[in-house]
């Protein structure tokens, strides 16, 4: 029950953090509001970083440069959402965002990209992509 | 309309991309060292390309609210959240109700318009659309065939098994 309610409240703070970051953008423009929250969000981190002392430092060795990196898109995606929420509310914008993820997520793990192991996709997953396109369709009716 | 579907697909993308990079991150270090990396990454490149499209207007912020500084919290809400989640759910499970709050709170935010925003009137279609959307996150994540996460050592050949068990 309680790891129930800990995904429920994961799934509520993503989507207020995308309400949260259209508001603010409304106000202070939305390079600035991407970069503030980035910002408290990160002095946070640090802060419970240096007393939960997780993890090894020198594990950020062993990564390949790249994957370093995967924060920096944040900036697109926090513009790209503001300004999709902005134009089209944030059923759909959730919506298309999701289906987007999940594809791709779907296409790397079926061709093994990214060194990720490959998985076999069946057809529940093919179905699954169809009924939540299916869903955006009955959501612009 | 067109644009507004196409930008939310290119967050979608992204935001793929950058789970799989952080994972890749975090099998090496620990899920705070990740976090703190991530939005350092996420601040330094919001702070350049603002800097590029905006130049010195960057650090002119009007109207700025006190709660907005805090809104950053969020972000740390959702990983606290989400480690805990998958370590008592598994991550299929876990991700599979994450997605479907998502678009509970999508459309509760809609049609409340909190904090401002416009407010997009409710309406059944709305409802279904959710819900068939739900059901095909569900189908997508349970419906088996894509071994998810479980056991990734049983379904690896030898050698990946081996880096797996190195983890």
């Amino acid at each position: 029950m309680r790891g129930i309610i800990f995904a429920i409240l994961a799934g509520a703070c993503i989507t207020l953090q995308g309400v949260a970051n259209a508001r603010i953008s409304q106000d202070i423009g939305t390079w600035q509001a991407a970069t503030v929250t980035q910002f408290t969000g990160f002095i946070l981190a640090l802060v419970i970083l240096l007393f939960a002392r997780d993890g090894r430092k020198q594990g950020f060795k062993e990564v390949k440069p790249l994957y370093l990196f995967g924060g920096a898109f944040a900036a697109i995606i926090i513009f790209s959402e503001v300004t999709a929420i902005q134009n089209i509310g944030v059923t759909l914008s959730i919506s298309a965002l999701l289906i987007a993820q999940l594809f791709l997520t779907f296409v790397i793990d079926s061709r093994g990209w990214f060194g990720v192991i490959k998985q076999k996709m069946r057809l529940p997953q093919f179905i699954g992509i169809g009924l939540m396109i299916a869903g955006v369709i009955i959501l612009k009716l | 309309m067109v644009i507004g579907l196409i930008l939310a697909m290119i967050a979608g993308a992204l935001v793929s991309l950058q789970n799989i990079f952080n994972t890749k991150v975090n099998q090496h270090t620990g899920s705070w060292s990740t976090t703190t990396l991530v939005l350092g990454m996420g601040f330094i490149a919001s702070l350049v390309m603002g800097l590029i499209f905006e130049g010195a207007d960057m650090f002119t912020l009007r109207h700025m609210e006190l709660w907005y500084w805090f809104s950053g919290i969020i972000g740390v809400g959702v990983v606290i959240c989400l480690v805990q989640a998958t370590k008592l759910l598994g991550a299929t499970y876990a991700i599979s109700i994450v997605l479907t709050a998502q678009l509970g709170t999508a459309l509760l935010w809609d049609s409340l318009g909190w904090l401002g925003l416009e407010k997009v009137p409710f309406t059944w279609n709305q409802l279904i659309g959710v819900l068939v959307i739900v059901g095909g996150i569900l189908v997508f994540k349970l419906g088996g065939g894509n071994g998810t996460d479980e056991e990734p050592a049983k379904n690896a050949k030898p050698k990946q098994r081996k880096a797996l068990q190195a983890k």
